[in-house]
């Protein structure tokens, strides 16, 4: 797929709504780098949780709760996620979330291997 | 300046041979079956037939063409056809000369097919053991016995008959002895084959005797119709159209039984004639001629049938300026086509007779070779091995045209078995030409199906072009691997997913550009497909080859592997995407591995279209290195 923006249309709308998941990786990847490794892994697990019961509210719940930290910079993310939520059919949400799930794995900083 | 003539006449040829394809399939099945038959019969290349038919066609049409088509009918019947004959034909027709067709047909007819069937013809004569069936139910002579010496035929045909009584009553017991029978029931043509070419020892001096004296009887009839046929046929031409029936030279075939001179009420003359008229496409005469229909040949569709296709009545009256001889091409139907073991009749066809012609002799060339291996596999191999080499070497021309096998099983005038007409699009023709791409998917792999028992091989280059998805196969070659039951062929499922997955995002892609097929840069993008496929397999085979890090014990490799495969059956990216990442997270340094991070993202997370083919991928990645 040569394009990085995903369209999928909202149940009720017309318009084909933008979800451009590029983005959403690089604001995800910038707002986690400075947080513990150990944070990310169990914040994954649990966000890994929710997506495999498609419990989207869930999800979010424990997304805007990691990221209510006003005093730093996660003012990107925010407003990525202020275009993307509402509530998505469950295809669209599956690439949502994992983009968001893969990024922050990617900042782990490589530590030693947790047994 | 005589070297320039035949400079100039080579150059003619090439350039507009008088024996070219039509563009319809059926006709040109039957040139190529004429180009066939006339290189088996008198050993022509395609070549020497352009340069034969621009010389002399008549020669070729009403001459050579009548003769080889009923040698080889003779020959493929396992009887003894004359190859003296052959040479002795080429030779009168070469030096002698014709006022018109017809003699030309003619002197070819009594002097050559006659002779040629002058063995068959007695043989059928022979056949007939018990006097009494020379009659009909009101005591007349039946008219295929009827002519003017038949009272000397009957006569010699009851003398026989009386020895054969007389024997099988003296002699009952050794008579079932040698023909190995529990009882004695009506004799037949064939006991008495039997009977006379007995020569063992063990049996009585007086059957011997009576066996001899039998065989003298068989062989006066033998010479007597020898000689009838000789100098009535052969010679003389000399027989009314009564006696033609007499005379009949005794063909049938299964396919081609509306032609009149297969009837088997049509007399010798009457063969002749009919035999003329189709050569000469004289549709006034020959009902059969003036429309190709179920008729003429079982591949097409019969007029009654199909009463309200308006196109199934296809008069053949405006077709005979555009093709004089189109009846001898469509006799010549058959022989377009091959016999290879398994895979049932076999003909490849493309728009150009020369590079259809190429590819068939090659593949007789090399069946003759590999019909001595054991393996069904290797002729099914072969031979779209010997179609892909001859596409690679004629890279220039071949592109253009578009390429077909046509296949059946059996086919006769009640059934066609397994007819199939397989067409190589140039898309997929075009990925082929790349070595690596296609020597990589010219393999086979085993795979299970709910549709049999046990495993089967699946030869991936023809599902690919036949256009078939490839991932299913492949999904149950890894499942068999994790079964442990096979090693898998991992590069040649990884070229195999790749080109897949790449081409069904192509066709997403055109898709989406409104379905519009012929857009401008249609032919361009097809030329970059290759190089994106190629791209991809580097990129792919290093990035994903990654996961082998997730551990280093091969049963917990396993495990995942099993776990990833299971929810890819189910089809169930989330589960898929579940497990894998789950059993990423907990190592650390493989999750901020960026190469593997990326991969993942661009060809799973974000792939909608061929993410199944990318995940299978990674699952068959599990795999590699396992210790056996």
């Amino acid at each position: 797929m040569s394009e990085n923006v995903y369209y999928w249309q909202k149940a009720m709308g017309d318009k084909p709504l933008p979800l451009d998941l590029l983005k959403l990786k690089n604001a995800v990847g910038d707002v986690f780098k400075h947080e513990s490794d150990n944070y990310k892994q169990k914040l994954v697990y649990n966000l890994l949780e929710r997506v495999r019961n498609n419990d989207q509210k869930e999800f979010f719940y424990i997304l805007l709760k990691a990221m209510n930290k006003p005093k730093e910079n996660f003012k990107e993310l925010w407003a990525e996620l202020q275009k993307s939520y509402y509530v998505m059919p469950e295809e669209v949400f599956i690439n949502f979330a994992y983009s968001v799930i893969i990024d922050i794995m990617a900042t782990y900083s490589g530590g030693e291997k947790n047994e | 300046m005589l070297k320039e003539i035949a400079e100039n006449k080579t150059v003619e040829i090439s350039q507009n041979p008088p024996l070219q394809f039509t563009g319809n399939w059926f006709i040109d099945a039957g040139i190529l079956g004429f180009v066939n038959l006339m290189e088996e019969v008198y050993g022509w290349d395609l070549d020497k037939l352009q340069e034969m038919i621009i010389k002399e066609p008549e020669k070729v049409y009403y001459g050579y063409f009548p003769f080889a088509y009923l040698y080889k009918w003779l020959s493929d019947r396992n009887q003894e056809a004359n190859p003296k004959l052959i040479e002795k034909l080429e030779e009168e027709l070469g030096k002698k000369a014709f006022q018109n067709n017809k003699e030309l047909f003619d002197f070819v007819w009594f002097n050559f097919i006659c002779n040629l069937f002058k063995d068959l013809w007695i043989k059928s004569k022979s056949k007939l053991i018990y006097k009494n069936e020379a009659y009909d139910k009101k005591n007349k002579t039946k008219q295929t016995i009827d002519y003017k010496n038949t009272q000397t035929y009957i006569q010699k045909i009851g003398e026989r008959e009386n020895l054969i009584n007389e024997i099988q009553d003296k002699h009952q017991e050794e008579i079932k002895k040698i023909l190995k029978k529990r009882e004695l029931k009506k004799f037949e043509h064939d006991d008495l084959e039997k009977l006379i070419n007995y020569n063992d020892e063990s049996i009585s001096n007086e059957l011997k005797r009576s066996i001899e004296l039998l065989k003298e009887k068989h062989l006066g009839i033998i010479n007597f119709l020898k000689e009838e046929w000789e100098n009535n046929v052969i010679n003389q031409q000399n027989f009314t159209e009564k006696e033609s029936l007499f005379y009949r030279i005794p063909i049938d075939s299964g396919f081609y039984k509306n032609f009149l001179f297969f009837n088997n009420f049509a007399g010798n003359l009457e063969q002749k004639d009919s035999f003329y008229d189709v050569i000469y496409f004289n549709f006034d005469k020959e009902k059969i001629l003036k429309k190709i229909d179920k008729t003429v040949n079982k591949f097409l569709p019969s007029d009654e049938e199909f009463s309200n296709i308006n196109y199934t009545e296809l008069s053949t009256e405006p077709l005979k300026k555009q093709i004089g001889y189109l009846f001898v091409y469509l006799l010549c139907f058959t022989y377009g086509f091959e016999k290879y073991g398994n895979m049932g009749y076999v003909s490849f066809y493309s728009n150009d007779l020369e590079f259809s012609y190429i590819i068939n002799k090659r593949l007789k060339l090399y069946k003759k070779k590999i019909e001595r291996s054991k393996d069904p596999n290797l002729i099914f191999k072969v031979t779209w091995q010997q179609i892909i080499d001859s596409l690679v070497e004629y890279k220039s021309s071949w592109s253009l045209e578009n390429m077909y096998t046509i296949s059946y099983q059996r086919l006769d005038n009640q059934t066609q078995e397994n007819v199939e007409y397989i067409g190589i699009p140039k898309f997929q023709a075009s990925i082929l030409l790349d070595d690596a791409i296609r020597e990589n998917l010219n393999d086979s792999i085993q795979f299970r199906s709910k549709k049999f028992k046990g495993n089967k091989y699946c030869w991936l280059l023809e599902e690919f072009i036949k256009g078939k998805p490839l991932y299913p196969i492949i999904l149950s070659h890894i499942n068999l691997a994790l079964n442990e039951e096979i090693i898998p062929n991992l590069p040649t499922c990884l070229y195999s997913l790749i080109s897949e997955a790449n081409i069904s995002e192509f066709k997403a892609e055109k898709e989406k550009q409104n379905g519009n097929l012929f857009s401008e840069n249609y032919f361009d993008n097809y030329k970059s497909l290759v190089r994106e496929i190629k791209e991809d397999i580097r990129f792919t085979s290093f990035n994903a080859s990654l996961i082998n890090q997730i551990s280093k014990d091969a049963d917990t490799k396993k495990r995942i592997a099993r776990e990833l495969f299971d929810a890819l059956k189910a089809r169930d990216k989330n589960m898929f995407l579940n497990i894998l990442l789950k059993n990423m997270n907990e190592d650390k340094k493989l999750c901020s591995n960026k190469n593997l991070n990326d991969w993942i993202f661009e060809k799973i997370i974000k792939n909608d279209i061929s993410f199944e083919m990318y995940s299978l991928i990674l699952t068959m990645n599990l795999l590699r290195g396992e210790k056996r």
